[in-house]
């Protein structure tokens, strides 16, 4: 398929390999451009294997209508699965205040998380200009990678929002709200649909959605649509040209007076710190655990560890002292209840009230 | 062995009763036995009475664990490392979260790796939603889309069909993917921990459909876990008739929830997130399905602005583990013979050979392979080397049988450019010091 560097290589062994590289590929291609093991003699690779026929299994039952309907709910970009529905920019606006802002920030301009940054929903841009971009040089602006710059088919957005997200809740959104938000996505994204821009009162539904074109839609390689996609894929993944590959030069191979890039700014703000030590951990004495604590770190802390979304942070005496001014049982009732871009039960439907009340308990424990 | 005898039970109601009959002589001895260990102040009895300053306090000095008793076999009915072993650990940094610690990765310690199988407390963690806890009552897992007969599996179902065993390395191809514009981490665990490798068990999905009618249009297999992301991707079928697995164990026990519990899916050698977690639907179809993790993520952006999609094995690799940048040779002297030793590996097919410079990629030799060498697993490899207190340039490149070689950066980087994110396989290289200090460098020409 290609060819060794041979001129350098000298070693009778080596001579060998090559000659069984020039087999490996002989005849049959494997999608990804890698070898292809046969079972031999009972054996495949290493392996021994039992060959035995393994027909007729009997184990299981055919799924339902109803059984494989409630599970396929992928959208596929032909319209396959995209439900019959409708939503407004406006309507979208006023969810994504509720539900998503609080991470994805103003516009999908990315919020600041307990950690680090939630994924950018836009660059105020549908333009695909930057995507040559490379950061070859100190200070280059990167591609800008968003949904309206990158990504090639508007049925991943709806599949994507309705089977995982709000985060903290997802699977909680109607079709109706969905095509609200994909609707709202869109138009920060500077998406027009069939030469319309999306103002406020823009209303997406399935037969409109149908007419999205994604503008990076032929921005991916190889293609791997119609009856000739897998064979594209082999294709491409089957010439290493195509991704890189090294030449096994073993004598003089680069100019010795090697070019050595050290890091610049290392990143060491590792949890744990490094450490090869081998001693005894110093024991932290360890209290009672509150019985909310678990539930906290399960299904609050990823709101409340810090103050990026607006919520009372663990641990912030100010903003708890003024959020119990209203009295603790109002502030379980706002919590139940939901409140602001505050989810019922903070999106943890399954808690029991008391359970609810304990993880507010342990928070409020914690920030005296 | 024997089987117990009515007399040899008597015979040992006959040594409990003498046994009462000595317990209060034996309790003289037991005081006594005290009064003596104190008054040898935990020296041993049989050292030499005379005791010089080179003699280790190791050997001298009687251990608290050969004085006193273990714990019980009633203790940590699961078992646990050694309390001493806490250092070896996965590891978490915020640079590599998105947002919040639940879409997030915690790296392997490989500079801890020995062999090539990985404890299952110590595997990688990846997840999109948060590592979910999935009863094994409730699961089942649901194949449907182009075949005759559709079919839905309760977990002790899935476990009745034939198994296979077979190790393999998994790789996040974001494997050292913030390093492509320069080194960053002065730390083997962070520059190439998102990978390790187990021994799984489960069944092929060629014999787990064979009696299904796979339809001859049927191209694409969407895998979908049943995680707070749902997260899917789309599977060509050839390779789910070739070495795809449904895998249900990890290294002889059940998955680790980290891993998929109760189910993942297994594509030998692809990339990490194709190989679905708590895997809940597979759906054969003519087209692919764009799933959010196959076109905003997961796709390889080069200098032209076209972005490869569906980039499927990692491509072969390698990297020297001792000598790292957590395991230096600053306790090495001038003259001490020392194994340098690495792990490669190829998701294209079997490690042929691996090649290793002390100058940065100047001069080459083959090194020796060592232990089990198998098809799209990690492989030892291993150099005796004369430690000579000079600066060096220590790399690996690794050859697959498929007639890969593993690229120098600038190699890779000319067709692919620095905006890649994922698969990036180019040789790492260590600079050690003359003191033997180990750090992470970049060598372009
Ligand atoms: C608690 C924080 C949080 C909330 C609330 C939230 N998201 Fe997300 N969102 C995330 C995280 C984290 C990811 C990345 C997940 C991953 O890495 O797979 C994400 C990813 C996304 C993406 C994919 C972005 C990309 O470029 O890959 C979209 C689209 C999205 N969210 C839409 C929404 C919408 C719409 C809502 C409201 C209904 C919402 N999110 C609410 C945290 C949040
Ligand atoms: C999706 C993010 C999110 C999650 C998850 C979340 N919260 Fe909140 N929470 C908020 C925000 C934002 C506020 C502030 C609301 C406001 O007053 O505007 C808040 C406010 C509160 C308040 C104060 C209510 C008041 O009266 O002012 C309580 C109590 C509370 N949360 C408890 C919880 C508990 C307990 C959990 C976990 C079971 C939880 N939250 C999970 C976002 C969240």
């Amino acid at each position: 398929m290609f060819m060794l560097d041979h001129k350098k290589i000298i070693s009778t062994a080596m001579i060998a390999s090559a000659i069984f590289f020039g087999t490996a590929h002989a005849g049959e291609q494997a999608i990804d451009g890698g070898a292809i093991y046969k079972v031999k003699d009972g054996m495949y690779t290493s392996y021994a294997v039992n060959t035995q026929d393994k027909k007729d299994f009997k184990y299981g039952k055919v799924p339902s209508k109803t059984e494989i309907a409630a599970w396929d709910i992928d959208v596929m970009p032909d319209g396959t699965g995209l439900p019959e529905g409708k939503g407004s920019v406006e309507r979208g606006d006023e969810l994504y205040e509720v539900k998503c802002g609080m991470c994805h920030g103003d516009f999908g301009s990315g919020g600041q998380g307990s950690r680090s940054t939630y994924p950018t929903l836009s660059v105020g841009s549908a333009s695909t200009e930057t995507l040559t971009n490379q950061r070859n040089v100190p200070d280059a602006d990167g591609p800008k990678r968003a949904i309206g710059t990158y990504w090639p088919q508007a049925s991943t957005l709806f599949w994507y929002i309705q089977s995982g997200m709000p985060f903290p809740h997802p699977k909680s959104l109607s079709n109706d709200d969905t095509y609200a938000l994909v609707a709202y996505i869109l138009s920060i994204n500077e998406i027009e649909i069939d030469g319309e821009t999306l103002d406020d009162e823009y209303v997406l539904d399935r037969e409109k959605f149908l007419k999205i074109k994604m503008p990076n839609v032929d921005g991916f390689i190889p293609n791997i649509d119609g009856p000739e996609g897998p064979a594209n894929v082999k294709k491409f993944l089957n010439d290493p040209k195509n991704y890189g590959n090294g030449t096994r030069c073993m004598k003089d191979c680069i100019d010795p007076k090697v070019n050595i890039v050290r890091i610049k700014v290392e990143i060491n703000a590792f949890e744990p710190p490094m450490s090869v030590e081998r001693t005894m951990k110093e024991e932290k004495v360890t209290g009672k655990v509150h019985p909310g604590q678990k539930l906290y770190e399960a299904s609050c802390s990823v709101c409340h560890a810090t103050d990026a979304m607006g919520a009372p942070n663990l641990g912030n005496k100010d903003a708890w002292a003024s959020v119990l001014e209203k009295g603790i049982d109002k502030v379980y009732a706002n919590g139940i209840n939901g409140i602001n871009a505050m989810p019922p039960k903070g999106g943890a439907i399954d808690l029991t009230e008391a359970q609810f009340k304990s993880a507010v308990d342990y928070m409020i424990k914690n920030s005296k | 062995m024997t089987k117990m005898t009515k007399t040899s039970e008597q015979d040992l109601d006959i040594v409990s009763e003498m046994n009462m009959a000595q317990s209060s002589r034996r309790n003289f001895f037991r005081k006594a036995a005290v009064y003596s260990a104190s008054a040898v102040a935990a020296t041993s009895i049989l050292s030499p009475v005379k005791l010089s300053a080179e003699d280790d306090s190791a050997i001298i000095h009687h251990k608290k664990w050969g004085t006193t008793l273990g714990d019980p076999v009633t203790k940590n009915h699961y078992g646990i490392p050694s309390p001493y072993e806490h250092n070896n650990t996965r590891r978490t940094t915020a640079l590599l979260a998105s947002g919040d610690n639940y879409a997030s990765i915690s790296m392997c310690p490989i500079h801890e790796q020995e062999g090539i199988i990985t404890p299952n407390g110590l595997f990688f963690n990846r997840s999109h939603g948060g590592v979910a806890h999935v009863d094994p009552k409730d699961y089942r897992l649901m194949i449907h889309g182009l075949l005759e007969k559709p079919l839905l599996l309760t977990l002790d179902e899935l476990k009745r069909y034939p198994s296979v065993t077979r190790i393999h390395f998994i790789e996040c191809p974001a494997n050292g993917g913030p390093e492509w514009r320069g080194p960053q981490f002065n730390s083997i665990q962070f520059a190439k921990g998102m990978m390790s490798s187990a021994e799984w068990t489960g069944v092929l999905i060629k014999d787990l459909i064979a009696d299904l009618g796979l339809k001859k249009e049927a191209l694409w297999m969407l895998a979908e876990g049943c995680d707070n992301s749902e997260m899917g991707r789309t599977v060509p079928v050839e390779k789910v008739l070739d070495d795809a697995m449904i895998v249900w164990a990890q290294n002889g026990e059940a998955l680790r929830p980290e891993q998929g519990y109760p189910v993942r899916l297994m594509l030998p050698g692809w990339e990490g997130n194709l190989q679905v977690k708590w895997l809940k639907r597979l759906e054969f179809s003519k087209e692919p399905f764009y799933a959010k993790e196959e076109t905003a993520k997961y796709t390889v952006l080069t200098p032209s602005g076209k972005a490869i999609q569906h980039f499927y094995p990692l491509e072969v690799n390698s990297i020297i583990t001792s000598p790292c940048p957590e395991k230096p040779w600053t306790d090495l002297k001038k003259g001490d013979l020392v194994e340098i030793q690495g792990l490669a590996w190829s998701g294209q097919g079997t490690i042929k050979h691996v090649d290793i410079t002390f100058d940065g990629g100047v001069n080459w030799k083959e090194v020796s392979l060592k232990g089990l060498v198998l098809p799209k697993s990690w492989t030892r490899f291993s150099y005796m080397y004369r430690y000579e207190g000079k600066p060096l340039l220590l790399a690996s490149r690794a050859v697959d049988d498929s007639g890969h070689v593993q690229p120098t950066i600038d190699q890779e980087t000319a067709v692919v450019g620095v905006e890649a994110v994922y698969h990036r396989n180019s040789i790492c290289t260590w600079e050690v010091t003359d003191k033997g200090v180990v750090n992470n460098v970049h060598v372009r020409s």
